[in-house]
């Protein structure tokens, strides 16, 4: 321990290191931030998704969700439009050209926006910045001001938070490559399931060109810096879709992110169920339930967590091609699975097929019986199983629980 | 759950922690910690948890202003031994800067500067706060007068801004009150000072210190 003199005497010093605080940057500027803008560009982001902060660096950031809103959902980003002037014609975005309930336009200047993003940052309110934007009316225009942003607060304020920045559709080479030095993660958002999906809910927007060359183009650079992989987008790029806007399956969703992330190579791919906004083309179409979007992140997490094959996988889906609001897992096990499994003999991979049981459970099996025979289900529930959903799938040394369950599919 | 290689830092931490069960704790390796269904093992594992779970929520939840140039304050009432732990962490992230943590009965003070920390922990956070200021002040000679006049303006317009924008976020046709509450226990929003803070929009600084 020191005394507190101490301490104020060696922070006082510490306005001479190099590397000093930022404080007097990020108090610039905001007594004068119109609160009627950082609003409207902060509701043009409602519906997009981030989920974690969590940045691989070689310090690694970790994900931490400052707030969540009464919806359930976390608020760890200052997620934002740069300017919601925009020429796309979305028919389900309440930003898009065509949509007759438009708010005014509004747009940040870059000091505005870095200033804000410190402030909050440094009052810990966020981890860092999410950054999307409408086109406005030149793409590479919206692009250098958003890059501008970033680099402002990375290199004159050495602000050492987490950056997503959203990529518009149609950037150039240059541009991504910029992005990819100063922000964590980049992502351009798919939106439709193809490229005739695409045609239904945007006329301005080419599938091919404008997303899927963006994403290769984030690619290449991705796989081009392997060796300092570390410091070039350490979080990697993602996407998002909008589920249901026109009608597409699950499986034609699933089929698209299949190749998302095979050949792509995208960390995650993000689902944002339909829902209808006011004065667009498509207010009058139905929203769907948010149950869909949970089906899909859990088949999502079965591709991606637990390596199920896409041919298992497909047993989830019914005659039309969607998954029906209940747990796919289970769906998967009763079409698939053989018989009931023997925690003490069964492999990795057989286990994680049992539905109750996850990646860190199945883990523990495995050492634990290493260790000695598993006698009791009581054992396994100590571990972190969700026993009664696991019990109709396993025999524990030849002995199983009967139930109406197994013979109810 | 996650069994961090620290977890007899975590432990020993929590609340109820006691020579006995940090004795049980050091004879356990981790792989073992991380299997055994034993009852008082398991029991031990679900303290650490509680203890990261806290100390994460306060990370998340603690909300920092500022006084003066150098010191960044907030209000903390944690119910495990976190307080330096935390205070740490703030520190760090802020290198340069003093972190005051605290409530009406301790406060945590830490300055990390150069990688190392230098930390002091006392009495209600209103003392310490005050102590600071008048050794900051003693070191610079007058210059200081009008810095600490209008430091209760800032946080109170940061906290307006983060208002309007988490306002922003909010999608009605998702309302999911069983979700925030879960993600949002009332428990750790009062530790963390944010009901307070809902509550009194134009918060003063002796508003915070009053508990």
């Amino acid at each position: 321990m020191v005394t507190l003199e101490k301490i104020a005497h060696l922070a006082e010093e510490c306005r001479f290191d190099s590397s000093g605080p930022v404080q007097s940057a990020s108090q610039a500027g905001i007594d004068e931030v119109d609160i009627e803008k950082l609003r409207r560009l902060g509701e043009g982001t409602r519906h997009d998704v981030c989920a974690s902060t969590y940045s691989p660096r070689e310090t690694p950031l970790p994900g931490i969700c400052h707030a969540f809103t009464q919806d359930g959902r976390c608020v760890s980003l200052f997620k934002t439009l740069y300017t919601n002037h925009c020429t796309h014609q979305c028919s389900y975005c309440s930003n898009a050209a065509n949509c007759s309930n438009k708010s005014r336009a509004f747009s940040y200047t870059p000091e505005e926006l870095a200033g804000i993003t410190l402030s909050l940052y440094r009052s810990n309110y966020i981890e860092g910045l999410f950054l999307s934007s409408g086109a406005g009316r030149d793409e590479d225009h919206i692009t250098e001001k958003m890059l501008e942003t970033v680099r402002l607060l990375r290199q004159k304020f050495a602000f050492s938070g987490y950056i997503h920045l959203k990529v518009l559709p149609g950037s150039s080479r240059d541009h991504i490559q910029e992005a990819a030095k100063l922000a964590d993660r980049v992502s351009i958002n798919l939106e439709a399931a193809s490229a005739s999906h695409m045609n239904e809910i945007c006329a301005t927007k080419n599938y091919e060109n404008d997303i899927l060359q963006r994403q290769r183009y984030i690619r290449d650079i991705l796989s081009g810096s392997s060796r300092n992989c570390k410091s070039i987008l350490p979080a990697g790029q993602t996407t998002q879709l909008i589920v249901g806007a026109c009608g597409e399956s699950d499986e034609e969703i699933f089929r698209r992110v299949l190749y998302e992330y095979q050949e792509i190579g995208v960390k995650r791919a993000y689902y944002s169920a339909f829902s209808p906004q006011q004065g667009t083309p498509f207010e009058k179409k139905e929203g769907q339930p948010l149950w869909r979007e949970h089906r899909l992140y859990q088949m999502d997490w079965l591709y991606r967590i637990y390596h199920f094959q896409p041919d298992e996988i497909r047993h989830a889906f019914n005659e039309d091609g969607f998954l029906c609001n209940s747990d796919p897992k289970m769906a998967i096990a009763r079409e698939s699975m053989d018989g009931p499994v023997d925690p003490n003999t069964a492999t990795l991979q057989e286990l994680l097929r049992v539905p109750g049981i996850g990646p860190k459970s199945a883990q523990r099996i495995v050492a634990l019986r290493k260790r000695r025979p598993i006698v009791s289900k009581a054992e396994l529930a100590a571990m972190g199983l969700r026993i009664k959903r696991a019990a109709p799938f396993l025999k524990i040394n030849g002995w199983r629980d009967t139930t109406l369950e197994m013979w109810q599919a | 759950m996650k069994i961090p290689d620290n977890f007899h830092y975590y432990l020993s931490m929590h609340e109820e922690c006691n020579e006995r069960l940090l004795a049980r704790a050091e004879s356990l390796r981790a792989d073992e910690v991380e299997v055994s269904t034993n009852h008082e093992v398991v029991s031990i594992k679900k303290m650490v948890n509680a203890v990261m779970g806290e100390a994460h929520r306060m990370k998340a939840f603690v909300r920092l202003s500022s006084l003066g140039a150098s010191v960044l304050y907030g209000f903390f009432k944690p119910r495990h031994k976190i307080g330096e732990h935390i205070c740490d962490h703030f520190a760090r992230r802020n290198a340069g800067m003093i972190i005051v943590l605290g409530n009406g009965r301790e406060s945590w003070a830490s300055l990390c500067r150069e990688g190392r920390i230098w930390r002091d922990h006392g009495g209600g956070m209103t003392a310490t706060l005050e102590k600071l200021k008048a050794a900051l002040h003693s070191g610079q000679e007058g210059s200081s007068s009008d810095e600490a006049s209008c430091d209760c303006k800032y946080p109170s317009n940061v906290e307006d801004l983060w208002q309007v924008y988490y306002d922003s976020q909010y999608c009605p046709e998702r309302k999911n009150l069983t979700a925030f509450k879960r993600h949002m226990p009332r428990r750790d929003q009062e530790a963390a000072g944010l009901r307070l803070m809902q509550n009194r929009k134009n918060a003063t600084l002796s508003d915070f210190l009053g508990d």
